[in-house]
């Protein structure tokens, strides 16, 4: 058992947030994450061992991460932070099976916060399987967390203001940009400019990032989509395509690149399995990135003190992220007597009131982003769109065309979704090109199935949980 | 490609030296790297090749979801390239198309 007032799962930014609230209120919390140091992805830093030049660029977002590891890092005492720790299952809602590598054990969590933020979508096309293929956000990381280059030459694909934000990342970091790929079209990106501007300080980041990109003679193609990557061991060539507003490709205008990466992703999709392990009601968002669980302003999910914040309850980024960790840690203050309700409604107010000064500029950027059926039409009969188990597009029809029109009836009939990532990378495109082929709505479509291993253990390793003093990280008593 | 070439030099003091092996190749890395970002660094884009169509996969996803940089680490097999740390004298072993561990076919 542990005395912590909440087991917070995810340290990026929603969680930091949850855990530095609640320390800040005197109450201990666990958090557990799959990397080694506190920061998710979007905060990701070197590794410990490494040190950065003091000279070395920063701008308002990795201030704000610094900022906010600082606060995470001086309440080291209220807060055991357990790294490298995966959760590999989560059992009557609110029991927790964490795995390092030495073994797992359970943690039981009088409250749980499930902030497990989001990954990015990629769906299907012929070549994305090729090696050099890999999503912005690793090539984020490699750059900037381990300062290793993704390749040389590299093309920049998708859509959203994430692929201007790598962009700038890779060529600041040495790597020769060759362009950025994006597939809203210019008209529709300068109609969307009024509600950009609803928030100047987001607005103007962007506009830098857009700036500096030009100044450095990157070209960015609006209004174009990637069509295939060619290679066999290695990239070597992309080719994109002009597009319409359904983002579907003028495949007679194709303009082909030699580089030896392509970096692509079409916005995020949040982590819904623990929320779903835990049984909580979810409901389609398409705005949002897919299915999250339904929840209340203050993160209250439909199951007794299992909350949710941050991209994984739906994506708005960071700054977004770290609010609603503000709100559910006041949430959880309140509940166990550590402020009292004048604080709690004061404090609140003023979060609420700033997640409101973002909403336009967030439905604007998800209105820009949200998925068209272009996308799903870039597979071809014979592209794999199961990473995990090599099925092409035409054998899951089969399976699609014989009734199956949900995860589970697809699993078993074709495989889909067996493999190690358990349906994260395919069932996205899959269950839009199911709704699309089959006239049904991503609702009666539905979710991944989710059971416990998440991530993939061996009989072995589950039978053999490791004891307490090897797993836990010290401090407090078990 | 040159390992060497694929490290940032600038701004950046790296932890202490090391090497791991990958399959039979040493390969020169620091302290805190992924395995996947070491291999990457070094030039190794291919970390296993698969099952049914034998062919390459690398590292995709970087983060731990999408489950295509799986290497066998000191014979343990199926781990996640991206989210393991190296250690000095760490042998990192390729999935053959054929199901072995330790080589590229």
């Amino acid at each position: 058992m542990t005395e912590s007032s909440a087991v917070i799962v995810g340290a990026g930014p929603a969680g930091i947030s949850v855990a530095v609230t609640l320390a800040e209120c005197g109450l201990q919390t666990t958090v557990v994450d799959e990397n080694p140091l506190a920061g998710g992805q979007v905060f990701r830093q070197p590794p410990a061992g490494f040190q950065r030049a003091a000279s070395a660029v920063s701008d308002s977002a990795s201030r704000r991460g610094d900022e906010l590891r600082r606060r995470f890092a001086n309440l080291g005492d209220r807060i055991e932070f357990l790294g490298n720790r995966k959760v590999w299952g989560l059992f009557d809602s609110r029991r927790l099976a964490v795995a390092n590598a030495a073994g797992w054990r359970m943690i039981q969590a009088e409250r749980l916060v499930l902030a497990p933020g989001a990954y990015e979508f990629v769906p299907p096309f012929p070549g994305w399987t090729t090696p050099g293929v890999m999503t912005p956000g690793a090539a984020q990381l490699l750059a900037k967390s381990m300062h290793v280059l993704p390749g040389k030459r590299v093309l920049v694909a998708g859509t959203g203001p994430f692929l201007l934000v790598v962009a700038n990342c890779l060529h600041d970091a040495g790597v020769r940009v060759v362009g950025v790929v994006e597939c809203t079209t210019r008209s529709e990106a300068l109609k969307a400019i009024p509600g950009l501007l609803s928030n100047l300080a987001l607005a103007s980041q962007g506009w830098r990032y857009l700036r500096r990109l030009r100044r450095a003679g990157i070209p960015i193609h609006t209004g174009h989509v990637i069509l295939d990557a060619q290679g066999q061991e290695q990239v070597e060539r992309v080719r994109f395509a002009p597009c319409d507003a359904d983002w579907r490709p003028d495949r007679s205008r194709a303009v082909t690149v030699e580089v030896d990466t392509l970096c692509v992703g079409y916005g995020f999709i949040p982590r819904s399995e623990l929320a779903q392990l835990a049984g909580c009601d979810m409901r389609w968002a398409d705005e949002l990135g897919g299915w999250i669980p339904a929840t209340s302003e203050d993160g209250e999910t439909s199951v007794n003190a299992v909350y949710v914040a941050g991209d994984g309850g739906g994506v708005a980024g960071a700054l977004v992220a770290e609010y609603q960790g503000t709100l559910v840690g006041l949430h959880i203050a309140r509940q166990a007597g550590a402020i009292d309700e004048a604080t709690l409604q004061a404090r609140r107010r003023e979060v609420v009131r700033r997640l409101k000064k973002l909403r336009r500029f967030r439905r604007t950027l998800d209105k820009l982003s949200r998925v068209r059926p272009g996308l799903t039409e870039l597979a071809t009969d014979d592209t794999v769109v199961c990473r995990c188990e090599e099925l092409t597009r035409s054998e899951v029809d089969i399976g699609v065309d014989a009734g199956c029109a949900t995860y589970r009836s697809l699993k078993v009939a074709t495989r889909l979704g067996m493999g190690p990532c358990q349906g994260r990378m395919c069932w996205p495109a899959m269950a839009r090109r199911v709704a699309l082929r089959t006239g049904r709505s991503m609702e009666q479509v539905g979710l991944i199935s989710v059971r416990p291993p998440i991530v993939p253990m061996s009989v072995g390793e589950l039978a053999e949980p490791e004891s307490a003093e090897t797993i836990r990280s010290g401090g407090s008593a078990t | 490609m040159e390992g060497a070439l694929l490290r940032r030099s600038e701004d950046i003091q790296r932890g202490r030296q090391l090497r791991i092996f990958f399959n039979t190749e040493e390969v020169e890395c620091y302290e805190g790297e992924t395995v996947a970002a070491a291999l990457l660094a070094s030039g190794r884009q291919v970390l296993r090749r698969t099952a049914r169509r034998g062919e390459p996969r690398g590292v995709f996803c970087g983060m731990g979801v999408c489950f295509d940089c799986l290497v066998q680490i000191d014979g343990r097999s199926n781990r996640q390239a991206c989210l393991t740390t190296v250690k000095d004298g760490m042998q990192v072993e390729t999935r053959a198309a054929d199901g072995s561990w330790g080589s590229q076919r």
